[in-house]
């Protein structure tokens, strides 16, 4: 009888309900990753399938050989990625800060910064190659391409990463400010002891995202860059695609890339998981 | 330090300082769109020869006044006469833009109907049923969140090669029909809607279809467009995954004409603007129409929108 809610019995049907869904995303993910680790045992072309068993030769390959650019694009992409969090944090945070105590438009303002979120990664390097190449051609040198790859990078971000903040900030009650105020603290002493401590989860939550967002960095370094000049802005996530998808036959070592920039990412993710369940969002 | 003893003053002044100094910030953010729209309506060689300013020639007075006097202009160059959508038309005509552009809302449109459908089921099953290995089921289901599409785009190509759809309109859908934050999501919003209404249907002998359909869909709207709004764009704006799926230009998006266009040769820049700009509208168009939902949504969840 279905006349009694079913909170406590056991209802079959729902496995079909969530069986969409967790085949698809299963499939997707852990599936995915399982089969590009049996990948990344063997020499492995994408046409011709599975070639001779290899073992852990693809790693060793990546970390070892002294031709490899694993480390060298390893290298890139952590100096990308530091730029950017520098970046990210220190246009965002202030940037959330205006915004709450300009006088005027502050709807019109989180709406101009927030146009390179929805604006495809494509167009915005197609048009920062030129933007660029006004201001001393950065691209053009090795010194300086891949801190113009990160400023693009940046401009990208900040505005969404104001947004995040914005949010934050405006949980922090005015009462804080007041009683601040009447012990006479000023601006930055009231910056550093009330808004930085309380904001704490929104910068953990930011700084972590934009670490494994900025590891992933590629389509800048696509469009704008190729890599160069002379590998500076060669960073992982390009590596991974050109060996599995440009270069014949090397969809092993592709693979075995992939699950060492995953291996690199691991502590971040694991922090990330950790903000994501302490997030008022999760069960209340 | 301004008066102290006039706080309310004070906080005018900074106020105003904000502003400024927000308004300054807006200008970068909007230099770049004004570029890209001036470059747009250039020809090419407006373009080659002068790659700084925002205004095309034609609209400059300056050069206006030259050319009525006689003088040396631009405006005298071939194409300073050309319709000003030139570029636009061009890249329709000669670039098969539109469509680029048809099957980025092919591939975006289709995404989102079938993953907010696919999700939302799943998620009224998390949410308001009982069943054995609930909790496993779900906490394996966040865990894929952990896994970063970079680390996944090789892995996620094998599969869709093993299953034969490399190039294929379904191998750019298919890992997108499902996703673990949207279940995530509306499972969040589900839950809050109270019991009362289900308890009710179901002593009107209503199934859990029915109950999911005609109850629990219409009250979760705004979480439903939400969670469409941002699938939508992130299937718009993907790259990277179409780039390694596609080879037959036919089945390209935008995102990968557009650097298609780039490789060519003796790339075609103003020509490249256009396709730009008319990959951008729509998106923005949206955004401009439901802002409340995405910023919303946004700062509830710290939503990612590429």
């Amino acid at each position: 009888m279905a006349t009694r809610a079913g909170r406590h019995r056991n209802q079959p049907i729902a496995y079909l309900y969530i069986a969409p869904a967790f085949v698809i995303v299963m499939v997707f993910s852990f599936v995915s990753m399982g089969l590009s680790f049996y990948v990344s045992l063997h020499d492995w072309d994408p046409l011709r399938g599975r070639g001779e068993y290899v073992g852990l030769a693809n790693y060793a390959r990546a970390v070892a050989e002294p031709s490899s650019v694993f480390w060298l694009s390893l290298r890139n992409t952590t100096t990308y990625v530091v730029m950017a969090v520098i970046g990210v944090l220190c246009t965002s945070l202030p940037l959330a800060m205006l915004c709450r105590r300009s006088r005027y438009g502050q709807a019109l303002f989180r709406t101009l910064y927030f146009l390179p979120s929805i604006t495809p990664m494509v167009v915005i390097a197609l048009v920062w190659i030129w933007l660029l190449q006004q201001w001393g051609g950065l691209l053009d040198r090795p010194e300086t391409a891949l801190l113009a790859i990160a400023i693009v990078g940046v401009w990208q971000a900040s505005g969404y990463n104001m947004l995040l903040f914005l949010a934050g900030l405006s949980d922090i009650p005015q009462d804080f400010y007041d009683a601040a105020r009447v012990d006479g603290a000023n601006r930055l002493q009231e910056f550093w002891h009330i808004t930085i401590p309380l904001l704490r989860n929104t910068l953990v939550f930011v700084t972590v995202m934009v670490i494994i967002g900025a590891f992933q960095v590629f389509t800048q370094a696509y469009i704008m860059t190729r890599g160069g000049p002379e590998r500076s802005t060669e960073v992982v996530a390009f590596q991974v695609f050109k060996n599995a998808f440009s270069y014949a036959g090397q969809m092993g070592y592709a693979s075995a890339m992939a699950w060492l920039l995953f291996a690199v990412l691991f502590v971040f993710i694991m922090i990330q998981m950790r903000v994501f369940r302490s997030r008022r969002i999760y069960d209340e | 330090m301004k008066t102290p003893d006039n706080p309310i003053r004070q906080k005018r002044l900074v106020g105003l300082w904000a502003f400024v100094i927000m308004s300054l910030g807006a200008v970068v953010m909007v230099y770049p769109y004004a570029y890209m729209v001036g470059a747009s309506l250039k020809t090419r060689k407006e373009f080659a020869t002068d790659k700084r300013s925002l205004i095309p020639p034609r609209f400059q007075i300056g050069e206006r006044l030259k050319h009525m006097r006689g003088e040396d202009s631009a405006l005298a160059w071939e194409g300073a006469d050309w319709p000003v959508l030139k570029n636009y038309v061009d890249g329709i005509v000669y670039g098969q833009v539109d469509v680029f552009l048809l099957n980025s809302l092919i591939y975006a449109g289709v995404v989102t109907v079938i993953q907010l459908t696919v999700n939302a089921l799943a998620a009224y099953a998390f949410a308001r049923m009982t069943f054995r290995g609930q909790g496993v089921l779900f906490s394996l289901l966040l865990a894929t969140m952990m896994l970063p599409a970079a680390v996944l785009l090789v892995p996620q190509f094998l599969v869709v090669n093993a299953l034969g759809l490399v190039d294929s309109f379904w191998g750019v859908v298919l890992p997108g029909f499902a996703g673990a934050f949207g279940v995530f999501l509306l499972r969040q919003f589900f839950m809050n809607i109270p019991g009362e209404l289900e308890h009710a249907a179901r002593l009107d002998g209503c199934g859990s279809l029915r109950i999911f359909w005609h109850i629990i869909l219409p009250l979760s709207k705004p979480a439903l467009i939400t969670l469409g709004l941002f699938t939508f764009m992130a299937g718009w704006n993907s790259f990277i995954w179409p780039l390694v799926v596609l080879s037959d230009q036919a089945y390209y998006p935008l995102t990968v004409g557009l650097s298609l266009f780039r490789e060519e040769s003796g790339a075609d820049w103003p020509r490249i603007f256009a396709a730009s700009v008319m990959g951008s509208l729509p998106l923005i168009a949206m955004f401009l129409l439901a802002q409340r939902y995405l910023i919303g949504g946004i700062s509830l969840s710290g939503m990612k929108a590429q």
